[in-house]
C-alpha cells in the first residue's frame, strides 16, 4: 500500500535520481551549513512574532545545531518512512512552540535561497549533477509534511473549542431554566401547568401552600377534581380545560384544600399559544392555570367596608347630636325661665311639677345623645395590661342578674391566664353586649351561654356561644349600625363591639346555625401597630 | 351682682338662636347682669371694638361669619383677662381645635345648665365682697 510519503513524492515526481543528486549536493553544501543556520536565525530575530519562540542565546545555539542536522538529513539521499516521521515530528515541534504558520513558508524560503545558490554554483561546475529541481521538490515535501502539523493542531483546537462552547451553552441553558424555576417557585400565585385534558403537569410552591397538596400528590391528577368542592366539580369541570377559556377571563371559585377547608381563589386559565405546542401530545403543557388565594383579601375588604360604614355612622351621629342639642338648649333655657316664673307665683304646684318633668326629660334626652356619641364616635384607646380571666369573670358577674329562669351561664377559661394590652373598659362593653345578646336569645326557651377564652401564639380569642335559635339565615349584616333582630334593639350593640375590637387590631366573626351561635373575638396580645 | 367698681357686670352674649338668647338674657338680667346681644360673630367683633368693653363674653361656638373661638380670641386682644365662655354641642371639638389661649376659655356643653352657667360667671368675675 502506498504511504502518505510515497503519495506525496509521486505527486512532485520525486525520484531516486533526485535522491542521488541531493546526496551529491550535500558534499558541496555541507561546509556552508553553519552559516546558513546562522543567517536563518538572524532572519527570525527580525520578526517579532517569529522571535517570540526564541528564549535565549543558549537555545539559539542549540537550534542552530539542530538546523545543521536537519540540513544534513535533507541532503542525506535517504528518503524513507523514517525520514517522513522525523519531518512530521519537526513540524509538530514548531506547532508546539507556537511559531505562526506563515513563518514556516518564509523560513523555508530563506533555506531555499541559500541552498539554491549553492546548487546553482555546483550546476555550473557540473551540469549533469544539477540538483536544483530535486532541491525544490524535497523542500516542498518538507513543507507539506510540516504544515500538516498545523492542520492536526487546528482540528484539535476546533474540537476543544466546540466542546467548551457546548459546555458553556448547556450550563447557560441550565441556569436560564433554573431562573425560570425560581421565578415560578417564588411567585405568590399558584402556577399550575395543565395538559389538554386538565391533568396537572406542574405545581409550584404557592399551589402547594394554598391547596395543602404536595407536588407529587398533585401531579397527574385532574385539577378540577383536586381543588374544587365536590358540588362544583360537575358544573365547573371545564374550567381547567382548553377551549372553554379563549379570552382567559378571571373566575372566582371556592377552593377545597387537602384538609377540607374552603378558601376563595381567583383563577385565570391561559392557553399556551399554538406555536408553543407544535406537536402536542397528551403529556404536553397546553394551558396554565394561575390562581390567587383571595380569602384574606376578601375578608379584609369586608372589614374595610365595615369600618367605612361605621365611620359614616360616627359622622352622622355627630351631626345628629348637634342638631338635637341646639333645640334642646333653647328648650332647657326656657324651661328654666318658666320654672323660675312659676316659683314666684304661689299655689302652682301642679304646673311646677309638670315643668320639672319637662326639665328632667330634656336632661335625659341630652344624656342619651351624649352616650350615643360616646359609642358611635371613635375615641383613642387607652390600653393597659388586661387579664383575660379577670375580664371574663367580671363581665359574667355583671350579666348574671339578667340570666333569669332556665338560662345557664358557663365560664370556660384557660388554666393559665392570658394578658393583653387592651382598653379594658371598652372590651368589657364588647363582651357585655355579646353576652346580653346571647342571654336574650336563649331566655324564651331556656338554654346555655358559654364565655370561652383561649390563647393562640400571638392572639387571644374569646368567644360567646349560645344554643338559641340562631341568627336569621343568610349574611345578615349583624355588625352594621342600626341593624337589629330585636324589637327594642338600637342596632348599635354589635356595631360598637365591632368598632372596639377592630380598634384593638382584632377581628370579630360570627358563626350561626339554629342551636349554635358563636361570636368569636380575636385580639392581638399586644396592641402595637393595631392602633392608628 | 355687683362688680368691685360697684357696677352691674356687662355681658356680651353671642348667639344666633334668637329664642334661646332671649330666654337666657332675661334670666341673666333678673340675676343682676346687664346683657348685650349679638347674633353673629362679626357683629360681636364690631361691638368688642367699642366702649364700654363688656366684662364677660358668652358665645356659641357656631355662629355666622366668625366662630365663637375667634370672637373670644379677639375679645382677649381688647382685654387680656376677659372671662370667655364658649357654649357648644361639641365639647370635644373645641378642645382639639382651639389653639392655646391663656387663660383658656370655659367650655360649656349644650343644652346649657343655667345654674351652672351663673356659678361659672360668679367664679370668673371680680366680684365685690358682699
Amino acid at each position: 500500500m502506498e504511504t502518505r510519503f510515497d503519495e506525496l513524492k509521486r505527486y512532485v515526481r520525486f525520484t531516486d535520481d533526485d535522491a542521488h543528486r541531493l546526496s551529491v549536493l550535500r558534499a558541496v553544501a555541507a561546509p556552508h551549513f553553519q552559516q546558513i543556520a546562522q543567517e536563518f536565525y538572524e532572519r527570525i530575530r527580525e520578526h517579532e512574532d517569529a522571535n517570540a519562540v526564541l528564549t535565549g542565546e543558549e537555545q539559539v545555539a542549540r537550534l542552530q545545531r539542530s538546523l545543521v542536522v536537519w540540513l544534513e538529513r535533507l541532503l542525506s539521499g535517504r528518503y524513507d518512512e523514517r525520514y517522513f516521521e522525523q519531518t512530521q515530528q519537526i513540524g509538530r515541534v514548531h506547532v508546539k512552540v507556537g511559531l505562526p504558520q506563515r513563518y514556516m513558508f518564509t523560513a523555508m524560503s530563506v533555506i531555499r535561497a541559500s541552498l539554491t545558490a549553492i546548487a546553482s554554483a555546483a550546476a555550473q561546475a557540473d551540469p549533469k549533477a544539477d540538483a536544483r529541481e530535486a532541491l525544490s521538490r524535497i523542500l516542498d515535501l518538507e513543507l507539506a509534511i510540516m504544515v500538516e502539523g498545523y492542520r492536526e493542531d487546528m482540528i484539535a483546537r476546533v474540537k476543544h473549542v466546540a466542546e467548551t462552547e457546548r459546555e458553556v451553552l448547556s450550563k447557560r441553558a441550565l441556569r436560564a431554566e433554573q431562573r425560570y424555576v425560581n421565578a415560578v417557585e417564588l411567585a405568590d400565585a399558584m402556577m399550575i401547568a395543565l395538559s389538554a385534558d386538565g391533568k396537572v403537569l406542574l405545581f409550584n410552591k404557592q399551589a402547594e401552600r394554598v391547596t395543602g397538596y404536595a407536588r407529587d400528590e398533585a401531579l397527574g391528577r385532574d385539577l378540577a377534581e383536586l381543588v374544587l368542592p365536590p358540588e362544583l366539580q360537575e358544573v365547573q369541570k371545564d374550567v381547567f380545560r382548553r377551549g372553554t377559556n379563549g379570552a382567559a377571563p378571571t373566575i372566582e371559585l371556592p377552593l377545597r384544600t387537602r384538609a377540607g377547608k374552603i378558601r376563595e381563589a381567583r383563577w385565570r386559565v391561559l392557553p399556551l399559544p399554538a406555536a408553543a405546542v407544535p406537536n402536542a401530545t397528551d403529556d404536553d403543557v397546553e394551558l396554565f392555570a394561575m390562581g390567587y388565594d383571595v380569602t384574606d383579601e376578601r375578608a379584609e375588604r369586608q372589614r374595610a367596608q365595615q369600618q367605612e360604614r361605621l365611620a359614616a355612622v360616627g359622622t352622622l351621629a355627630a351631626g345628629l347630636a348637634h342638631e338635637i342639642r341646639n333645640p334642646l338648649n333653647g328648650a332647657q333655657l326656657h324651661v328654666s325661665f318658666l320654672e323660675r316664673a312659676l316659683k314666684k307665683t304661689p299655689a302652682n304646684d301642679e304646673a311646677l311639677e309638670a315643668v320639672g318633668i319637662v326639665r328632667d326629660e330634656i336632661k335625659r334626652l341630652a344624656r342619651l345623645v351624649t352616650d350615643f356619641l360616646d359609642f358611635a364616635r371613635p375615641r383613642p384607646l387607652t390600653p393597659i395590661e388586661t387579664s383575660v380571666v379577670t375580664l371574663c369573670q367580671r363581665v359574667m358577674q355583671l350579666v348574671s342578674p339578667h340570666a333569669t329562669g332556665s338560662v345557664v351561664l358557663r365560664l370556660d377559661l384557660p388554666t393559665t391566664d392570658i394578658h393583653l394590652s387592651a382598653d379594658k373598659d371598652r372590651l368589657e362593653q364588647v363582651f357585655l353586649n355579646l353576652l346580653q345578646n346571647a342571654i336574650e336569645a336563649v331566655v324564651p326557651k331556656g338554654g346555655t351561654v358559654v364565655l370561652r377564652a383561649r390563647r393562640q401564639p400571638r392572639h387571644a380569642w374569646i368567644e360567646v356561644e349560645d344554643d338559641g335559635p340562631g341568627l336569621p339565615p343568610g349574611n345578615a349584616p349583624v355588625f352594621d349600625a342600626f341593624f337589629s333582630t330585636k324589637p327594642n334593639g338600637t342596632g348599635l350593640g354589635l356595631a360598637i363591639a365591632h368598632r372596639v375590637v377592630t380598634d384593638h387590631g382584632g377581628t370579630i366573626d360570627v358563626n350561626s346555625k339554629p342551636g349554635e351561635t358563636r361570636f368569636r373575638v380575636v385580639l392581638p396580645l399586644s396592641i402595637q401597630g393595631a392602633a392608628e | 351682682m355687683k362688680l368691685t367698681n360697684g357696677r352691674r357686670p356687662l355681658i356680651l352674649l353671642v348667639e344666633d338662636d334668637v329664642c334661646a338668647a332671649r330666654g337666657l338674657a332675661r334670666m341673666l338680667h333678673d340675676d343682676g347682669f346687664d346683657v348685650e346681644r349679638a347674633s353673629d360673630g362679626a357683629a360681636a367683633m364690631v361691638r368688642l371694638g367699642q366702649t364700654p368693653l363688656p366684662d364677660a363674653l358668652i358665645t356659641d361656638l357656631y355662629v355666622p361669619h366668625v366662630d365663637g373661638l375667634t370672637v373670644a380670641r379677639f375679645a382677649r386682644t381688647q382685654n387680656p383677662s376677659i372671662p370667655a365662655i364658649v357654649v357648644t354641642s361639641h365639647v370635644e371639638l373645641v378642645n382639639t381645635r382651639s389653639e392655646p389661649m391663656m387663660p383658656a376659655p370655659t367650655v360649656l356643653a349644650k343644652p346649657l345648665d343655667y345654674d351652672h352657667l351663673t356659678e361659672v360667671l360668679h367664679a370668673l368675675l371680680p366680684r365685690r365682697a358682699a
